[in-house]
């Protein structure tokens, strides 16, 4: 049977957070595209691009991973950007032209980890393509240590959700919309979702991929939530 | 069954050579080499260099019986910082090929590491994943990785069949266990670690540990052999049923105060009690 071991974990995993029946794994949708968009060296974590890959699959349909190609990305209704550092031309297009077309638009940012440089070229690149604002990353447990608890980020879109912290965030800046912000951690802004063109932007400044990649439920469902609300682009 | 000591073992003050010296007359056949332990082997000590070390080992009427390293409980491969995890993929592939120019074919492993920051699921998914290439680079070269078990040290891999699933997971021929028959403390009972994983133990640690105790600030749990908790008869005997007739390489934490070169001899004969199976 061609199916991996993480692939059925995968359907199982999410079959089971979705509250599907095993037996009957029904797909979120059968025609509207999910794209991942692989960056290459500029992807900080491969495990994050597995994770969604992973989790993708267990919500029924998988999704095509591609690598920063605009014309791959068309008509896509959800196109997610794990762990990205710098976005090159080719990655911007993708982006620009899929928010364009109506597309839900995930960019979750691999910079907690990265060398001021890269960090430099991260925060430039949404600055200048997508008008996001960033602050430099921000290690999270020095305070856990100090106050004993678990730094998680706390969503409160599409529903609320707690999810483990990567170690490292980045925050959103001042400049954004308090009203965007759909995700915390200690009170920080992380996450933010706006229109954009014709279509939905959602910046996470914590990295969800790990997270599905280790199998965390809140993870999976937040992400199922989020799948079910994307709409076919043009 | 052949015995060894780690060169971590020696004395500050003696130096590689005299701690050579002391391993044969004790009456041990190998040493242990710890990557990045010790003044003489480190990840900046050049192949010529380490060729000399294998030079000095032989001239001392010994071998090298495997490579360890205790860098990783630094660079872990589960970290999630990816610049630690390559410094700790760069660790392995070092031990690999030191092992090769030392002329051993096993090298330790510290796997993962699970702390309050980097939860389990996440240290057994990366773990798995770097050490399936490893595994491949290991083979290449003819040298088999032993995962140790230091269950409570880095909460990982608690029981046997736990460890089991992991290897099966990681799905290499050339990945095994180096089983250290000290660190299962009070979760288990090392007799059945070795009944359970047989063929895939690569060497074995010998130390004794102080169950009922548990660590007490900075005394250690762990013993020199048969003054602790550990059942003798019943790990000589599951040696035996399994079949394991390679190294034995002593790993002591806790070190004699005075006369420190009498911890080696005391060792080596309790070993050779040991392997004779006379307990």
């Amino acid at each position: 049977m061609g199916i991996t071991r993480r692939g059925f974990l995968g359907c199982v995993a999410g079959s089971l957070t979705a509250g599907l029946p095993l037996d009957r794994p029904r797909p979120v949708a059968t025609s509207p595209r999910r794209v991942l968009l692989d960056l290459g060296e500029q992807c900080a974590l491969p495990e994050s691009l597995s994770g969604y890959e992973s989790a993708l699959a267990g919500l029924g349909g998988g999704a095509s991973v591609t690598h920063a190609d605009a014309r791959a990305a068309s008509g896509c209704a959800l196109l997610i950007v794990p762990a990205a550092l710098a976005l090159r031309a080719a990655a911007v297009r993708a982006i620009v032209t899929c928010l364009g077309a109506g597309a839900t638009v995930i960019i979750e940012s691999g910079a907690g980890f990265a060398t001021d440089r890269d960090f430099a070229a991260h925060r430039v690149a949404l600055r200048d393509h997508l008008r996001l604002y960033i602050e430099a990353p921000l290690g999270l447990w020095s305070a856990a240590r100090r106050s004993g608890a678990i730094p998680y980020v706390d969503y409160t879109w599409p529903s609320p959700a707690q999810v483990r912290d990567f170690s490292r965030v980045v925050p959103l800046g001042r400049r954004e919309d308090e009203r965007d912000i759909i995700g915390r951690v200690d009170g920080r802004p992380v996450a933010l979702k706006r229109r954009c063109g014709r279509g939905d932007l959602i910046f996470l400044g914590s990295p969800l991929g790990p997270a599905l990649w280790a199998g965390d439920a809140e993870a999976r469902r937040w992400l199922f939530l989020t799948v079910r609300g994307a709409r076919p682009g043009g | 069954m052949k015995k060894a000591i780690g060169d971590n073992m020696f004395a500050k003050q003696w130096g590689f050579e005299r701690g050579l010296e002391l391993v044969k007359q004790a009456g041990f056949d190998g040493i242990e080499l710890w990557l990045g332990d010790v003044p003489w082997f480190q990840l900046s000590t050049t192949d010529g260099e380490v060729r000399e070390l294998r030079r000095k080992v032989e001239n001392a009427g010994l071998v090298v019986s495997n490579v360890s390293t205790g860098l990783h409980w630094a660079s872990p491969l589960s970290a999630r910082d990816p610049t630690v995890r390559a410094r700790a993929t760069r660790i392995v592939e070092r031990e690999i090929e030191t092992a090769v120019l030392l002329g051993t074919d096993a090298i330790l492993v510290v796997a993962g590491l699970v702390t309050e920051e980097v939860p389990y699921n996440e240290v057994y998914q990366r773990s798995v994943d770097a050490l399936r290439p490893l595994g491949q680079t290991a083979a290449r070269a003819g040298v088999r990785i032993g995962c140790e078990n230091c269950n409570a040290e880095h909460r990982f891999l608690m029981s046997p069949r736990e460890f089991g699933q992991f290897l099966d997971d990681v799905h290499s021929p050339a990945v095994g266990i180096h089983l250290d028959v000290g660190n299962i403390h009070d979760t288990g009972f090392a007799e059945q670690w070795i009944e359970i994983h047989g063929p895939r133990i690569t060497r074995i640690h010998v130390k004794d540990v102080m169950k009922k105790r548990g660590r007490c600030g900075d005394q250690s749990v762990y013993t020199n052999l048969f003054l602790g908790d550990n059942n003798w008869p019943a790990i000589r005997a599951a040696l035996s049923k399994v079949g394991y007739d390679g190294w034995l390489v002593a790993e002591m934490e806790a070190r004699y105060r005075h006369a420190p070169d009498q911890q080696f001899y005391d060792t080596a004969q309790a070993m050779d009690r040991l392997i004779s199976g006379r307990l």
